[in-house]
């Protein structure tokens, strides 16, 4: 098992390195789809839990697999196979695939690393790699919106890495608990997590990015964050009332606002970001109520597992399958495959998204006061606007340009993330919950919102009725020109220099320094220097 | 036994006696003085070597000569010498087989070289200084043998800028000379030993300790280039890119910060230093220094310009350890004196390269550079990468011990000042990336030298030692925590340090 954790992390580096060498290229192409395999396999084959130390590494590394690792590991596997094999299909003209391959082999190792490091530093060193090679993923088309993207993601991504950086150090070096390490773990995990006001990246960088890379990005990288969350901040232990407020009050934000603006939204990609940030708000929801009520945690934390494996999936489905409709049409059989991720995120009746719904739902109903009201109303409206976006996108995506290409094998790899969809969280889920998930007016709770997103779709339509529109990034739009205005008023400004010497020395011999220089001065003061020194000495 | 004597004077002389030789070969005799250097760099190591393994077994070597009653020269292999020692000794066998490649068929090389071995002497000699007196020789003697190299083209620019050098370093040279003689009217000869020595002087000196202190650091500090004392670091990078390697790496910012090291442990030691509420202002300056560095490195768009004010920031770091009042903080200062060398002479030998081989010297010429010199830009990238702190790589370890040591020492906002550090790194390498490896390359580069050959991107002897010092750089960041790595040896040494007043 101990080499199985090796293989697993050592396959995606040492592809991506054969890639990188023109010799080894051609072959380590046709291999490098397979790089996720060992992973899943571990995450399949690991019943109980691993623990393996390498001391010398780093800090101390100590990588595994505990009960939450593994539904994370099998998850990202699932999705990081079905990618890459996609990837195949879809770069297969791309004069830069294999540079394409190997930033994907290198976010790979490091997505896999964060779900099976279990210490800061390697969990960090891991989750770092991850971040910055997916940046050749976003700017890989490299036209003007990818750079965009790139640059946006990339900007935050750094400011994520300190922020999660001086959270590490802090709840090492102080306390888990320390109001400065929880807030600045949250807002550096955030980043990637999606909370509002740090989302502004994930539209522009799953429209940008190829197919294959929005559903590695939208699946299993965003979950990432959540892991960080879920491992360092001091859920279950300590409780911090003002912290979890403000983390639920902006799950709620994410996910009342996620929905408003991805229905505002044209680009089926940006639709789907939007919903991610609205789903990552259900996190947020959770992870603040642990942290406000740490008694709940437990419970707490097994729905989110399921959840985020439920998400995770879903996701990458509608991604993968997005990319095969923009080459190959919206054909019937090509929306259905479709539908099927998009009513598990609605949480529709027999579905995962059922299960990860009510699970959550259950988890949170004995919380305190003012959230016992609003939080069923706040669920509620999150599983309308989901449906509500679904729809949308099902109606954008067929209006949508089909780009065309060459016919790929898009089709296979597609299946086996539909398939997963299909298997996973009902594997995943303790059967008592099936059960009682089975009750008619259980199903009829999650049958609604399906239907009333229909109904008022299907009324859009009739009417005509167009959505105002926000362009994808939102707030990012008047930041940005907020940047370009000021960075125009100080162009003219220089960068202000501190008077150094070389500048006075060079430019002017002042009259002073030529004074200085003059033989019988300069004379005089080394002899009073020395006469000083002789005075310090004899005392 | 002998060799415990004069283990320490061959080290210096393995370098200063094929330097003396070198300056007498005729300009045409290359093997001669090729072989001169790397016989002088293999004995250096070597000799190191057996001095690394007695100094781990509590042994040391002191080498001793009277120059008057009651002033000596003292050459003493303790921990911390051994780590500068080892350091400059592995970066100088690299810098002088990349000086080879570089200067291939260029003039005035046998010039070039005795002064190059004169400068690692010099060096070897500032870190085994067993008192301050011994310390001042040998920085003093680093100030004269790397002006030649600074000014080495010899064009108006590289002779302004030698001048500028010699008015900021012989400054320090004077301020430091004061210091040490008020302190020797005080104290008497200053040894450098653990924990310091100057605690058991009468506590009426505290004023005058102060002030020497200041003169002290203010000393060294030029050559460290602390803030506003750095103006000559990024005028002097118009010398040859293996110069500004060393310069920046091993020999003068690096003697600076470690003459800090010195002053605080041992002269001072670190307790008696926090006692005198010296520490503070010298963690603000650090800090000042920090973050200027790396504002005025964002906007250079010449590369070494860059790199220089990187130095700026990246040497203050060390400064900043030293300062932090804890074993953790000793450990993050001290282990990135290794660190930031190995990180920022690959990061010159990369900038070397680029000019060498394409003539591209300017951050706005590096477009697509990745396709025509992949080894070399994976080795800048790698060499980046480890200064913004990424792990697993060798800044990483640097940044992760000083955030601690900084929440150890109660100076929670060291944290800010890294973190925004950090971005600033981002903000000023990353551009160089995204150009070197996602940009389309122009139609021709400015001015290229050296055709591709047989698969070597430029010439070899110009691409091993950054593949080398690049790998070292991931090497020691990602094996930091096995035995006889920096941090290994950094954690020596601050045990040594504390040793005294184990709380």
């Amino acid at each position: 098992m101990d080499t199985l954790i090796l293989v697993s992390l050592a396959l995606p580096l040492l592809l991506a390195l054969l890639v990188a060498l023109p010799r080894s290229r051609a072959v380590a192409l046709a291999l490098a789809p397979g790089a996720p395999l060992p992973a899943l396999v571990l995450a399949l084959a690991a019943r109980e839990p691993l623990l393996f130390e390498l001391p010398d590494v780093l800090t101390g590394l100590q990588l595994g697999v505990d009960d939450t690792g593994r539904v994370f590991l099998l998850f990202t596997s699932l999705i990081w196979l079905a990618a890459g094999w996609y990837a195949r299909g879809w770069l297969a003209d791309d004069p830069r695939r294999a540079r394409f391959a190997v930033f994907f082999l290198l976010t790979q190792a490091g997505n896999l690393g964060a779900c099976l490091a279990l210490d800061a530093a390697g969990f960090y060193a891991f989750y770092a790699l991850m971040s910055f090679a997916a940046y050749g993923l976003v700017a890989h088309d490299n036209n003007a919106v990818a750079r965009r993207a790139g640059r946006v993601y990339l900007v935050l991504a750094v400011a994520g890495e300190m922020l999660i950086l001086s959270g590490l150090l802090l709840a090492l070096g102080l306390a888990p608990d320390h109001p400065w390490a929880v807030a600045c773990l949250l807002l550096g995990f955030g980043v990637k997590v999606g909370l509002p006001l740090l989302h502004v990246s994930l539209p522009l960088a799953y429209a940008a990015a190829p197919a294959p890379a929005a559903a590695v990005l939208a699946g299993a990288m965003i979950k990432a964050g959540l892991l960080g969350w879920l491992r360092f901040l001091p859920l279950g232990d300590a409780a911090l009332p003002d912290a979890g407020q403000i983390l639920m009050l902006a799950g709620g934000a994410a996910i009342v606002g996620g929905s408003v603006i991805g229905l505002m939204q044209r680009q089926p990609g940006a639709i789907l970001a939007y919903s991610s940030v609205a789903q990552m708000g259900h996190f947020a929801l959770g992870v603040g109520a642990g942290l406000v009520a740490p008694e709940l945690w437990p419970l707490i934390a097994a729905a989110l597992v399921v959840y985020a494996a439920h998400h995770a999936l879903a996701k990458a489905a509608l991604f993968l399958g997005l990319g095969v409709v923009a080459r190959h049409g919206a054909s019937f059989i090509h929306l259905a495959g479709l539908a099927l991720p998009a009513l598990a995120l609605a949480g529709a009746p027999f579905s995962s998204g059922m299960l990860a719904k009510l699970g959550l739902k259950d988890a949170l109903a004995p919380l305190p006061a003012p959230w016992a009201d609003v939080l069923p109303v706040l669920l509620a409206v999150g599983v309308l606007g989901t449906a509500l976006l679904m729809a949308r996108f099902l109606v954008r995506v067929r209006e949508a340009p089909t780009a065309g290409g060459a016919p790929a094998s898009l089709w296979a790899p597609w299946l086996l993330m539909l398939a997963g969809v299909a298997g996973m969280t009902a594997g995943l889920a303790p059967s008592a919950s099936w059960t009682a998930a089975l009750q008619p007016g259980v199903l009829l709770y999650a049958l609604w919102p399906i239907l009333a997103a229909l109904v008022l779709t299907v009324i859009a339509l009739r009417l005509r009725l167009r959505a105002p529109q926000i362009p994808a990034g939102d707030l990012l739009v008047p930041f940005e020109r907020l940047l370009a205005t000021l960075a125009r008023r100080l162009a003219h400004l220089r960068p202000p220099a501190l008077p150094t010497l070389p500048t006075h020395a060079a430019r002017r011999p002042p009259r002073l320094e030529s004074r200085l220089r003059a033989w019988p001065l300069a004379g005089a003061l080394w002899l009073a220097l020395l006469a000083g020194f002789i005075v310090l000495l004899a005392r | 036994m002998i060799a415990d004597t004069w283990l320490p004077v061959a080290v210096v002389l393995s370098s200063l006696v094929p330097g003396l030789f070198i300056f007498f070969l005729a300009e045409s005799r290359v093997r001669l003085r090729t072989t001169l250097n790397l016989v002088g760099a293999f004995a250096k190591l070597a000799l190191i070597g057996v001095m690394l393994w007695g100094v781990l077994h509590d042994h040391e070597y002191v080498f001793t000569h009277t120059v008057l009653p009651g002033l000596d020269l003292v050459l003493k292999a303790d921990a911390l010498a051994m780590l500068f020692v080892t350091l400059s000794a592995v970066l100088w066998l690299f810098t002088t087989l990349y000086a080879i490649g570089y200067l291939e068929g260029a003039p005035n090389r046998s010039r070039f070289f005795g002064f190059f071995s004169l400068c690692v002497t010099a060096t070897v000699g500032v870190a085994m200084a067993g008192n301050l007196f011994t310390f001042f020789l040998f920085y003093e003697l680093l100030t004269l043998a790397t002006y030649p190299l600074v000014v080495h083209r010899g064009t108006e620019k590289a002779l302004r800028a030698g001048h500028i050098y010699l008015a900021y370093t012989l400054g320090g040279g004077a301020l430091l000379l004061i210091g040490t003689v008020w302190l020797y009217g005080l104290a008497g000869q200053v040894d450098f030993a653990p924990g310091g020595t100057l605690s058991t002087l009468p506590p009426d000196t505290a004023g005058q300790l102060q002030i020497i202190f200041l003169l002290l650091i203010a000393g060294v500090g030029v050559k460290a280039a602390l803030v506003p004392l750095h103006g000559w670091l990024p005028l002097a990078m118009v010398a040859p890119a293996p110069v500004s390697a060393l310069l920046h790496a091993v020999a003068v910012v690096k003697a600076g910060a470690f003459g800090i090291v010195r002053i605080v442990y041992e002269v001072y030691g670190i307790e008696f230093a926090q006692s005198l509420s010296l520490l503070l202002p010298l963690a603000i300056v650090a800090s000042i220094t920090i973050l200027w560095g790396s504002l005025r490195a964002l906007f250079q768009d010449d590369l070494k310009r860059r790199l220089a004010y990187s130095t700026v920031s990246q040497v203050a770091y060390i400064v900043l350890g030293v300062t932090l009042f804890g074993p953790v903080g000793t450990i993050g200062g001290i282990v990135h004196l290794v660190h930031q060398g190995i990180m920022k002479i690959t990061l010159f030998f990369c900038a070397g390269n680029y000019a060498e081989t394409l003539g591209i010297h300017k951050v706005s010429e590096m477009d697509g550079v990745g396709r025509r010199m992949p080894w070399t830009t994976l080795a800048f990238t790698i060499g980046a990468f480890g200064m913004i702190g990424v792990p697993p790589l060798a800044g990483f370890i640097s940044k992760w011990y000083l955030g601690l040591g900084a929440l150890e020492a109660g100076m929670p906002w060291v944290l800010a000042v890294l973190a925004v550090s950090s971005l600033l790194n981002a903000a000023y390498f990353l551009p160089i990336l995204h150009r070197a490896w996602f940009r389309p390359p122009p139609e021709t580069w400015p001015h290229e030298h050296i055709p591709l050959r047989r698969g070597w991107e430029t010439a070899p002897l110009l691409l091993l030692p950054p593949m080398a010092t690049a790998a070292a750089t991931l090497i020691v960041g990602l094996f930091a925590a096995s035995a006889f790595s920096p941090l290994d040896w950094a954690t020596l040494i601050a045990g040594r340090e504390y040793l005294q007043w184990t709380p």
